[in-house]
């Protein structure tokens, strides 16, 4: 049972690296794809285009912040079980935070493409998203301050 | 590409069409338009084409009967079985000509609606024909531009019936559009509005073709001057079949 804890600890300290990385390359290939079709319609702004896509690339940073704060000098059964559970649902909060923040990013470029005015406002959706990543980036660290170690 | 982000790209890649009537030109070329499409998959080109065959005007000319052109939307309609949305497009479409070509069969003198499987198609053929002498056919409770066709026909005022079918017709492509994002029925859609938005364009070219024409005709014969155009009234002859009228 405690070598299962342990895997379960393990599984717990990646995860929101592995699953902020899914998150990440996911949403920024949606925003990317927009951001390259509204090249193709554009003269110019390619840079701010390009730039928003990028938008989700902070949940894998924020993945990669929540690893280090969960890391241990060792992973036992005293804290396997808390690791599972913040690394677990910290990562998952990234990765689905980063992919709709890519859904929303092609939205916007594609609106503010036709509406160049709404193009900051058309961002707000994405900022909101950014939000609750955040949340869960700062709870998931004053969570691991409590783990056993 | 894979598929949600070929439809990303490709979406984003079209320019804004905006409000119909309010452009003189289509924003992207026939061209162009094609260059994009490109990305398609070979499926979903196929469907495409057989899409704006069945409900752009120029595609189903090239039928004699009208029965062709309703049982060739049928086929269409089985080929599109994966994207009900657009097969409900085709049906709408298809029915809104029908109402059309009721408008355009009355007001030829005919006194009832006679065989309509034969020329008709859809949910309101049976209403159409038992409420023939009714200006909106029984159905101006919900369908209001029926009565407002009918009369802008009365009046001879082939442009502004143009306008309201067109407008009705984008009013279903924006119904469906609303649903749909970033993927093949988004992309269909788009066409749909495009070849609405260029056919409008090219009334106005056609008609100071025609403009031209009488004008280099008059100055022929003489000095005689030339009759004005009367709102291009070329656009809902009774020379076309029946089941034209939107795009």
């Amino acid at each position: 049972m405690n070598e299962f804890v342990v895997a379960l600890g393990w599984f717990g300290l990646y995860a929101p690296v592995a699953l902020g990385a899914i998150g990440s390359a996911w949403g920024c290939a949606l925003g990317g794809s927009a951001a390259i079709g509204a090249m193709l319609d554009s003269d110019g702004g390619y840079g701010r285009f390009i730039g928003v896509s990028l938008m989700p690339s902070s949940q894998v940073i924020y993945g990669i912040v929540i690893m280090f704060s969960l890391q241990q000098s060792s992973v036992d059964a005293a804290n396997g079980a808390a690791l599972f559970g913040i690394g677990v649902l910290s990562g998952f909060t990234m990765m689905i935070t980063g992919i709709r923040q890519g859904e929303v990013l092609a939205s916007a470029i594609h609106a503010s493409k036709a509406k160049p005015e709404i193009f900051g406002i058309s961002l707000a959706p994405a900022a909101v998203l950014e939000g609750f990543s955040v949340f869960a980036l700062v709870f998931a660290l004053v969570l691991a301050g409590s783990i056993p170690s | 590409m894979s598929r949600p982000h070929q439809y990303i790209s490709l979406v984003t890649s079209f320019p804004h069409l905006g409000k119909l009537f309010t452009r003189k030109e289509v924003p992207i070329s026939q061209f162009r338009l094609k260059q994009r499409l490109s990305m398609l998959e070979d499926e979903h080109a196929r469907l495409l084409r057989e899409l704006v065959e069945i409900t752009a005007w120029a595609g189903v000319a090239k039928y004699d009967e009208d029965v062709e052109v309703i049982a060739r939307a049928k086929q269409v309609m089985e080929d599109l079985r994966d994207y009900p949305d657009l097969q409900h497009l085709v049906g709408t479409r298809m029915e809104t000509r029908t109402l059309i070509a009721a408008l355009r069969r009355r007001h030829a003198g005919q006194e009832t609606a006679g065989d309509i499987a034969a020329w008709g198609y859809g949910r309101w053929c049976g209403r159409i024909k038992s409420n023939w002498s009714d200006p909106a056919f029984g159905l101006g409770h919900f369908m209001s531009w029926i009565a407002e066709a009918h009369r802008l026909m009365r009046a001879g005022d082939h442009i502004a019936l143009e306008r309201l079918t067109l407008t009705e017709v984008f009013r279903q492509l924006d119904h469906y559009g609303a649903l749909h994002e970033f993927d093949f029925e988004a992309v269909a859609i788009y066409v749909l509005r495009w070849v609405i938005v260029e056919r409008w364009s090219r009334y106005g070219e056609e008609a100071a073709r025609t403009r031209l024409q009488a004008l280099v005709s008059a100055a022929l014969r003489g000095n005689e001057t030339p009759e004005p155009i009367a709102g291009g009234s070329d656009f809902l002859s009774d020379r076309t079949p029946s089941l034209e009228g939107a795009s």
